[in-house]
Order: structure tokens, then C-alpha cells, then sequence
């Protein structure tokens, strides 16, 4: 049974079993999304006609008054019927890179740092996507989904790269992606999601730019990092990568690279728990402050613990970075 | 409460017109407990206090606007905010037109973000401002200033001038015999008056040969037979109203808001990083604390009844709107900001059919600037040092707010 979605003045097919975010993505018709798990309400959109089911909508993001006033969730909410949707503060969906389901082949499995991992997928035909947005592998058996930041460029479309840390007792991780994961093994991936990434290139000025990764929350920055560089070679980039101790740092000869072919380009690793020489030390937050006296009119990406992007968007507002250039990936790990 | 049993009011006959403007808050919550239209001698007239009475009596068709003895005094007549009929029709046909939503969206931007940028840059390196007078009072005149045709009006003045105008306007007090209590208080506003008319007469005369697209060269122009305009005397009243009232509460609002948020970190911090909340803040900066707090009136066109009260025909009724808002019956804990409380509908901009003709433009002109504020300044902090006063019983907001940040 599927009924029609109308936004925007274009119509898709949405089962009754389906979110409207799901629908609306994989027709190619694009909506602000970001978490897809109902917590960053960034997918918050008038009902206008029909009616929905709210599924597991939270009350912290979606409020009674904002349910009894026609809004929902797109993530997570169900037609009942025909419906017809507008979006918060949009007057015309765009068309942006279509959501789709593929068969993955896994291509290498490598231990990269302390209980982390760098798994590569290969895709029969390419998939579009920014970088910096993410995919979700469904959990063999279990039928759980997981979300994956990708750190490809756009144009490593056939490879995706993905860096996976350990969660002690993880379904994901500890049952799957680091027990049993083998090159050749196949796996079901649903992609791209995400709003963490790069305005278009027209729109992109090659004004200045901080990125901090905690952990593998380096991942979609190494994407972004590079396909900043290559639109705008001179900008001014400050990396950082925060991680406890130096055994869980990773891919900074790769890292260090970028510094030596773009002239304007600092990696700064900060460890915050296990002090080793020749590295900082503390957090990469704390660090950004000591080392950049003014961000304003630089733009600022965050992607790792909730704690550390917190501390980031304070650093960042601190050194004057106007709130509206700072972007932070919205999902949480769900595992363990 | 019956007719026949009336609440010993007494205790009203102590009060200054000096607790009012200081803090009205507690005077009202009392009235509104004990009598939510009731005769307060200091002010030589009925007053109506909660959200019921004031929604009533505002939309009531046993009632007609009339502008306070002392805001009559400073004004003179006809201001648009108490005339009926004809004339009301004919001054609201006169300014509206610039101020339709339509109208209002070809422009605000346009007009307001370049004067918020402006005001920023005098201050945004120092880590240190008053935001009142160096920010929000600054942006709120100039913008409405360039509107008006006054480009070359200082800031200054402007504020100097809606400053003076208010103080006339709300200089209440009544003697026992119906007297105002102290008539030299409309000397500063008679001074400000006539500065006014040295300056925009000129304007005028030019305006009247040489039309333009300022809004008080409309007005004189707009409707009007070809080769007449409207006689100055007949709009200056309502451009008083626009000297004060418009000049002053979009930066009492922006104010007001501020030191909301400065009341709810973690709120301050949401609406830093969420601009599409500063709209939501800034109606809850004004139903919290209302610019426009008791400045306008009804006057009943025949014998009623209202709250318990018989009013003859002919009585004037004070609204309250500041005290509306915070009206127990309709918010929990109406004395606090809260961001993110349900938001029904308030009385900040009044009701009825003399409902403020300035809302849509107030409200985008307060959100622009906060907009650009908290873009150039997103670690705004209250200097602690300082504390925070309001002031005012007919138009009320914070005399100072003294900021600072990191730079």
C-alpha cells in the first residue's frame, strides 16, 4: 500500500511503513535532514493536508502544540494517507543527491589505531553524494542500521571509505565490524543522508575554515578537508584531530601531505588523555582557542562526542565565528 | 465578585506615580486579583488590568479610542491612536500603505541590516557596549528615521526627541479635581515639539513641491486631489506618535528581549544558534515586558457594564497591556522569560481596530537587528558589574544594559 506524498509541488510514492524523509530522498527530492533519528528536528515540516503517524517522534523535538499545529518529523513520520507537506521555511524542494539501497562489497579491512578500523566498500555503479554526509549498513541478522560518515571525496564515488571505532559490546561493532568482517563479504547500505557538508562550489567564497574530529569523527572532515583544498588551493585550514592517547591517531601521513601541497594548511593532532612527546596536549577545542585569536568569517566543522561538539560550537562562538557558519554532524552513535 | 460587593480599594489611594513608573508590576497584580477595572486616583481614571477586561473593552463595540489627558496634552489632535470614524479611517488609509506585510518585505532588509552592521562596527571590537543607546535605541530611530523622511535627523536627536516626548506623554498624575498634578512636566515635550516643527517644516514645504518616496511626503500626498496635500496640522499629530511610540519600542522590545535571555543562559545560547528562534524571543520579550505597557485608552459610548463595574457613558478606560500579559489566568508564571512557553497570542500590540499599524515592521526591525547582533557577537555576555533597570509605567524597558565579550 502506498500513498502520495506531495511537496513542493512534486508528488512520490510513500508506503505506509515508510517515513516521508525516506520517500522524499529517494525520489531526488530534497528536504533538510541531518540525524534521521528524530533528535535534531532539522526535518521538522508542516503537515498541510492528510494526516500522519507520528511513529517514534520524541516529545523533546516534536511537542503537542507543535503536533496539534500540523507539524512532524519527517524521519520518523507515516502517512495515513494521501498527504501533502511543506517544508520550514522553504518555499521549493530542490533536487539534491537521491537516497538509494546498494549491495556493498567489502574491499579491505585494516586496523588503523587503537580499536578503530578503516573499511572500504565497493559499489557495482557510483553513488552520488557530497563529502561529509554519511551512509547507514544494515546489521546482518539483526536488522538494525548503523550511520557511517563517509570520508571520500565526490569523486572516489566507487570506494567508499569509512572509519569504524570499536563500542565494547556494540551490535555493529563488537558483534560484526570487527568479528567476522571479511573482503568479499557483502553488505546492505542505504546512502547518502546528511546535511554535513560543503555549501555548492558557486557559493563557496574560500574564506577560512577550522575542522575538529574527535576520533573517527575525523572521517567526514577528511572528505570535506580535501575537496575544500582543491576548490580553493591558498585557503586558510586549521585540522584538528583529538583522540586520547597517540595510539589512536590515524592517517596522518596523509594528513601531514595536505600541509606540504597546500600553503595555508595546518594539522594539529591533540591528545587529551595519554601526554606523548612532540604532541599537544588537551583538548582539540581548548587548542583552537589558544591558536586562533579571531574566527570571524571563517566557517567551522565539528564531528565527534557530543561533549566535544558542544565544547566546539562554545570555542567557535568565543572566537567570534558567526553561529550560522558553524555545521556539526547531528547524529549520535547508537550502538553499544 | 458581585456589583454590591465591592473590594475595599483603598490601599490605591497610596499610590505614587513614581511606584508605577519605578515598577508597576506589583500595583497590578493586585488590581488584577482584586479588581480588574477599577478607578486609580493617581491617574484620575478606570483602569483595566487583566487579559480579559483589556481584550474586551479593546474590541468592544461599546467603546472608542481616546487618547490619555496627558498623552491628548502632548500630542494635541487628531493622533491616529485617539481618533474615531472619518478621521481614523482617513489616518490609517494615510500610513498604512508603507506598512503592509508586502510593503514591509520589498524593503526592511534592505533598509535595516546595512544601519544594525553600522552601529555593530562602532563597538564590536571594544568587548564592551551599552547596548540601549549605543545599539538598540540607535538601530530602532534610524531605521524608521530613513523611513520617515528624517534622514538628516542625527540618531541623537531622534532618540532625544521620543525621550522627551514620552516623559510629557506620560506625566498622568491627576489632582483630586481632575487637574494635571504637575503641568511643568509638559514643558520638555513642548520644547522637543517645537524643535521638531523647525526641522520638519522645511521638510514639509519641500515635500508638498517636490513629492518623494519617504513616508511623511506620502502621507501628505496619498489620496488627495491633484495640486492638494493634507494640511501639516492635520498629520502632525500623528507624526508625534510616531517621534515616540514607533521611534522607542522597537528598541525597548530588543532590550527587553536581551536581558530575557540574558535571564535564561542556555535560552540565549539556543537562539545564538538558532536565528530562526529570534522571532519567537522577541514575542516573548515583549509579552514579558510590554514596550507599550499603558499608554493607550477606550473611552464607552453608552452606559456599560464590564467586570462587575457600571461605567456611565462617556468614561475613560486606561489598557493595560503590560499588565495583561502577565495575567495568572492565561501564563504560568507570567513574571519569568521562557522562550519556549506555549505562545498564544499576547497584547503587546494592543487589539481591536487601534491594534498597532507598526507590528509587522517593529518585529522584523527588531529581529534584523538582533540577527546581526548575535552574528557579530555570538559570545555576548551581561557585564555583571552592572545591574539592569527598567522604567516606565506608559512605555516600559530597560535604561541601560551593559554587555561585554571576549575579542
Amino acid at each position: 500500500m502506498t500513498f502520495a506524498v506531495t511537496v513542493g509541488g512534486r508528488s512520490v510514492e510513500c508506503g505506509e511503513d515508510q517515513a516521508l524523509l525516506d520517500a522524499c530522498l529517494r525520489a531526488g527530492v530534497w528536504m533538510p535532514n541531518s540525524c534521521n533519528q528524530g533528535t535534531c528536528g532539522t526535518c521538522k515540516l508542516h503537515v498541510v493536508a492528510g494526516e500522519v503517524d507520528h511513529g517514534s517522534s520524541p516529545v523533546e523535538t516534536l511537542s503537542d502544540e507543535e503536533r496539534c499545529a500540523g507539524m512532524a518529523l519527517a524521519c520518523q513520520a507515516r502517512p495515513r494517507g494521501d498527504v501533502e507537506l511543506r517544508p520550514q521555511g522553504t518555499s521549493a524542494a530542490r533536487t539534491a543527491n537521491p537516497l538509494r539501497d546498494m549491495v556493498a562489497t567489502v574491499r579491505e579491512v585494516s586496523d588503523i589505531a587503537r580499536d578503530t578500523r578503516r573499511i572500504l566498500l565497493g559499489l557495482n555503479e557510483p553513488l552520488t553524494f557530497d563529502a561529509g554526509q554519511y551512509v547507514e549498513l544494515v546489521v546482518p541478522g539483526s536488522g538494525e542500521r548503523r550511520q557511517y560518515s563517509l570520508a571520500n571525496t565526490a569523486d572516489e564515488d566507487k570506494v567508499l571509505e569509512l572509519h569504524v571505532k570499536l563500542v565494547p559490546g556494540g551490535v555493529a561493532t563488537h558483534g560484526w565490524l570487527f568479528d567476522g568482517l571479511a573482503e568479499g563479504d557483502r553488505v546492505d547500505i542505504s546512502g547518502p543522508l546528511g546535511d554535513f557538508h560543503l555549501p555548492p562550489e558557486s557559493e563557496d567564497d574560500g574564506g577560512p575554515m577550522v575542522l575538529i574530529g574527535g576520533g573517527t569523527g575525523l572521517a567526514p572532515l577528511v572528505g570535506i578537508v580535501r575537496t575544500a583544498l582543491r576548490r580553493h588551493p591558498e585557503r586558510e585550514v586549521v585540522l584538528y584531530h583529538g583522540v586520547r592517547g597517540e595510539e589512536e591517531l590515524y592517517d596522518g601521513d596523509r594528513l601531514t601531505e595536505l600541509t606540504e601541497q597546500y600553503p595555508n594548511v595546518r594539522f594539529v593532532p591533540v591528545l587529551s588523555h595519554e601526554p606523548a612527546d612532540g604532541y599537544r596536549e588537551g583538548f582539540p577545542t581548548d587548542a583552537f582557542v589558544e591558536d586562533v585569536p579571531s574566527a570571524r568569517g571563517w566557517t567551522g566543522w565539528l564531528c565527534g562526542p557530543p561533549a566535544m561538539v558542544e565544547a566546539g560550537v562554545k570555542a567557535f562562538k568565543r572566537r567570534r565565528m558567526a553561529p550560522r557558519n558553524i555545521h556539526r554532524e547531528k547524529f549520535t552513535p547508537a550502538d553499544a | 465578585m458581585t456589583t454590591t460587593e465591592r473590594p475595599d480599594l483603598s490601599w490605591l489611594d497610596e499610590v505614587t506615580m513614581a511606584d508605577l513608573e519605578r515598577n508597576p508590576y506589583a500595583t497590578y497584580e493586585r488590581l488584577r486579583a482584586e479588581a480588574p477595572l477599577a478607578y486609580v486616583p493617581v491617574l484620575g481614571s478606570y483602569v483595566a488590568s487583566t487579559e480579559e477586561v483589556c481584550r474586551e473593552i479593546a474590541t468592544s463595540p461599546d467603546f472608542e479610542a481616546v487618547i490619555t489627558p496627558a498623552g491628548g496634552r502632548t500630542f494635541g489632535h487628531p493622533a491616529v491612536i485617539g481618533v474615531n470614524g472619518d478621521v481614523h479611517a482617513d489616518l490609517r488609509t494615510m500610513i498604512e500603505p508603507a506598512l503592509q506585510p508586502a510593503e514591509v518585505d520589498r524593503w526592511i532588509d534592505d533598509l535595516v541590516r546595512p544601519i544594525a552592521r553600522r552601529y555593530l562596527e562602532q563597538f564590536e571590537s571594544d568587548g564592551q557596549a551599552e547596548l540601549v543607546a549605543q545599539f538598540c535605541e540607535p538601530v530602532s530611530v534610524r531605521s524608521l528615521g530613513d523611513l520617515l523622511g528624517l534622514q538628516d535627523v542625527e540618531s541623537d536627536k531622534l532618540r532625544e526627541w521620543f525621550a522627551k516626548l514620552n516623559r510629557s506623554f506620560t506625566n498622568a498624575e491627576m489632582t483630586a479635581d481632575g487637574e494635571f498634578a504637575n503641568p511643568e512636566g509638559f514643558v520638555e515635550g513642548d520644547e522637543a515639539k517645537a524643535e521638531i516643527r523647525s526641522i520638519v517644516d522645511p521638510l514639509i514645504d519641500k515635500w508638498i513641491e517636490h513629492p518623494d518616496d519617504s513616508a511623511i511626503s506620502h502621507w501628505l500626498h496619498d489620496g488627495m486631489p491633484p495640486g492638494q496635500t493634507r494640511d501639516r496640522e492635520y498629520i502632525y499629530p500623528t507624526i508625534y506618535v510616531y517621534l515616540l511610540g514607533a521611534m522607542q519600542e522597537p528598541g525597548h522590545g530588543m532590550a527587553s528581549t536581551l536581558v530575557g535571555l540574558f535571564s535564561r543562559p542556555e535560552q540565549l545560547e539556543e537562539v545564538v544558534d538558532d536565528p530562526t528562534l529570534v522571532p519567537r524571543a522577541i514575542a516573548e520579550g515583549v509579552r514579558w515586558t510590554s514596550p507599550i505597557w499603558s499608554a493607550t485608552a477606550r473611552i464607552s459610548t453608552k452606559p456599560v457594564t464590564v467586570a462587575g463595574v457600571d461605567l456611565p457613558e462617556g468614561t475613560p478606560v486606561m489598557m493595560s497591556y503590560g499588565s495583561a500579559n502577565h495575567d495568572t489566568g492565561r501564563y504560568e508564571a507570567p513574571t519569568t522569560y521562557d522562550l519556549h512557553r506555549p505562545p498564544l497570542p499576547h497584547l503587546a500590540f494592543g487589539a481591536g481596530n487601534h491594534a498597532c499599524a507598526g507590528i509587522y515592521f517593529a518585529n522584523h526591525t527588531m529581529r534584523i537587528a538582533l540577527e546581526e547582533l548575535f552574528e557579530a557577537i555570538p559570545n555576548l555576555e551581561r557585564d555583571t558589574r552592572e545591574g539592569v533597570e527598567f522604567w516606565g509605567w506608559g512605555f516600559r524597558g530597560p535604561t541601560s544594559l551593559h554587555v561585554t565579550w571576549e575579542v
